[in-house]
């Protein structure tokens, strides 16, 4: 049984249908990685997942659950999913430390003590043991985004779902953050990454699931993805994507 | 009577002006507290309900609506008290301008901060308690500051509810001595000097729960 | 008139009292916002290019009159002077200590505007060769008071609601004229009520006019 199965998953937003029948699969220590063009709807597509965004129609069954039905329970749903944003959203009125606490206590319901040996042997896990004091104005990007991925891993979800964790970093933050990311997929970590970050994409992924306008072109390795595709959307995407080497 | 005397008959008064000040403050923060979290709902008529308060509390003058409530009142049967009259009326104005400063505060949280919260799984009630409400707390606090001292500065209306605070002290040694400029002096000192001690008292707790980065833009 | 709402029926006989006393009202009002905002111009530049004593004393004024109460301002003014020998009219003293009041409120938001300009716009007029008083005129003031129109108009309506204030010593504005006619019939209720619904009136009329003006004098990038 797959850990997530999407069918002919729909996502209208007013007049504009930005996913038009998405269909993927991901089992558990699978890391797939989404990539497509700007708009391509791959972030909606990972908010769906957590009904962060309100599907109009298709279906999602996670862990044989079928997650689209009404009356389904978010909040214990997203308790098993890591979300890591774009630009960190750390609470930014607390310190390192609280922020991958809070979640412990207030979700898991762990004690401040259980909480905080968590916290400190995630921490250490990503080098961030250090920083563990300092409040988010005070860390670099490279650090923010470490943190956030503490924060959501140390709640043990079945699955991460990453949100482009490297774009708004720049080359030398992104490799830290990027080998964060990659000891995570040796640890077999079940993770779901949108992202146009190509090493990424092809040293950190099982398979990279190619969107384009709400549908799913293709599904690869970056190998056959990436080098004179047949496909000429994907041809074209892959020869605008600097340094593929 | 020296100018030293003068002062101590005055700072008798400066208990009543405290607690004045602090009652009427009070009552404005739980005003303007409910009315930011009742906006967070977006309900239509609730909306509107608030901004009529707003608009109406902070164009009306204090003085009027002093005498509504403790003049006024009484007339269609409904007596109250001196001090019940200062809260409802320097109270609920305090309230609408602190309504505006919370609900600014509030919107000024980063939405991407509360989608993080309910992406982890918290309910509306935890995200509000644990990220809304610390943060707009905190950017709150500089308008909480001038509001506090707006009301310390209304406060002297009180003399003509008959509530024994420094003006009213003021005035019946005035009266009696003749020596106005001098009392009058003095009742500036003394309100400078308790507005410098609140300055002081705010500094420090902002100093104390103040957080790196932490900004409202 | 025998089927009119007696209170209706004072209204109208008193009504020239009443016109009477919204004039007192809007001229003071008027007054005192013009001379608070010159003053706050003229202790603003002080407390920028003043000497140091100046800067300091001009910093003290300004920190006394936002720390103590308008009506302490007012009484002062009202039952002093007479001690000292000068006696003037209620008008008077009301201007006198408005204007110590509003120039040093002004003032103050004149100096957070500043705090907020670009430095080295200022610095590449003292580099250019203007004088101070040059660089205030030209440079400083006019971005300073775009920055301020908010707080200042805001101030407007605040000293339009504070001439309320002024019956306390013996100013015949609007609100004595509402105090007189209630003294007659007793009336309170309707009487305060009313004049509260006018002030209302007024601080709208403001409200508009100077949403007006911020949206004149908006200019991009500001």
């Amino acid at each position: 049984m797959a850990l997530i199965e999407v069918k002919n998953l729909v996502k209208q937003f007013d007049d504009k249908i930005v996913l038009k029948g998405v269909n993927l699969e991901l089992n558990e220590g699978q890391v797939k990685v989404i990539m497509g063009p700007s708009g391509c709807g791959k972030s909606t597509l990972l908010r769906c997942l957590n009904l962060l965004v309100q599907p109009t129609s298709g279906q999602i069954i996670f862990r044989g659950e079928e997650i689209t039905r009404p009356g389904v329970d978010v909040r214990r749903l997203r308790r098993n999913i890591g979300f890591v944003f774009q630009h960190f959203a750390l609470y930014s009125h607390l310190n390192v430390q609280d922020n991958v606490t809070l979640g412990l206590r207030k979700i898991r319901k762990m004690s401040a003590r259980e909480a905080t040996d968590k916290a400190f042997h995630e921490l250490e896990r990503v080098g961030m043991f250090d920083h563990r004091n300092k409040y988010p104005a005070q860390l670099s990007g490279g650090q923010k985004q470490r943190a956030a991925i503490v924060r959501a891993l140390a709640m043990d979800p079945v699955v991460m779902f990453l949100d482009e964790p490297t774009s708004s970093l720049d080359p030398e933050m992104a490799r830290e953050v990027v080998s964060v990311i990659n000891k995570l997929y040796l640890e077999n970590v079940t993770m779901l990454c949108v992202t146009h970050d190509a090493f990424l994409a092809k040293y950190i992924s099982d398979s990279i699931i190619f969107l384009d306008e709400g549908v799913v072109l293709e599904e690869d390795i970056a190998e056959r993805l990436f080098y004179d595709h047949p496909n000429p959307r994907i041809r074209e995407f892959y020869l605008s994507v600097v340094d593929l080497k | 009577m020296t100018f030293w005397n003068i002062l101590r008959v005055l700072a008798s008064g400066a208990g009543f002006t405290i607690l004045v000040t602090v009652a009427c403050t009070a009552t404005g923060l739980l005003i303007g507290l409910v009315t930011a979290m009742l906006s967070r709902l977006h309900w239509r008529p609730v909306e509107i309900m608030i901004a009529a308060y707003t608009y109406t509390f902070r164009g009306i003058p204090v003085l009027v609506l002093l005498f509504i409530v403790f003049f006024g009142l009484p007339i269609v049967g409904i007596r109250v008290s001196p001090f019940l009259s200062m809260i409802l009326s320097l109270g609920l104005i305090s309230g609408a301008y602190l309504s505006e400063i919370f609900r600014g505060a509030m919107n000024s949280v980063r939405r991407e901060e509360i989608l993080a919260a309910e992406a982890m799984g918290m309910t509306r009630v935890q995200s509000f308690l644990y990220i809304v409400l610390p943060q707009m707390v905190r950017f709150s606090i500089p308008g909480m500051i001038n509001e506090f001292t707006s009301v310390l500065k209304y406060s002297p209306f009180a003399y003509t509810v008959g509530i024994p605070e420094i003006m009213k002290e003021a005035m019946g040694l005035a009266a009696v001595t003749l020596r106005g400029l001098e009392i009058y002096l003095a009742v500036g000192i003394i309100y400078f000097i308790i507005y410098r001690m609140f300055c002081m008292l705010f500094a420090t707790l902002e100093k104390r729960y103040r957080i790196p980065g932490l900004s409202a833009d | 008139m025998t089927g009119m709402d007696p209170f209706l029926h004072d209204l109208i006989v008193f009504s020239p009292q009443i016109l009477a006393g919204l004039k007192n009202t809007v001229v003071l009002m008027a007054i005192i916002s013009l001379t608070g905002f010159f003053g706050g111009i003229a202790v603003f530049y002080l407390e920028l290019n003043g000497n140091k004593i100046c800067r300091k004393m001009t910093e003290r004024y300004i920190s006394f009159f936002i720390g103590t109460p308008l009506l302490v301002h007012l009484f002062l003014m009202y039952y002093g002077l007479p001690q000292l020998g000068i006696h003037i009219s209620p008008l008077a003293v009301s201007v006198i200590g408005f204007t110590l009041n509003v120039s040093a409120y002004n003032a103050r938001y004149l100096m957070t505007a500043y705090n907020g300009l670009d430095q080295m716009e200022l610095e590449a007029a003292r580099a250019q060769g203007f004088t101070p008083a040059e660089t205030f005129r030209s440079i400083t003031l006019p971005q300073v008071l775009r920055l301020s129109v908010p707080s200042l108009t805001n101030q407007v309506i605040q000293n339009l609601k504070d001439t309320s204030v002024a019956f306390l010593i013996q100013y015949q504005d609007f609100f004595a004229q509402v105090q007189e006619i209630a003294a007659t019939n007793f009336e309170f209720f309707k009487a305060y009520m009313m004049a509260g619904l006018v002030y209302l009136t007024l601080v709208s009329v403001i409200v508009v006019a100077a949403r007006g003006l911020e949206k004149r004098i908006a200019l991009p990038g500001f």
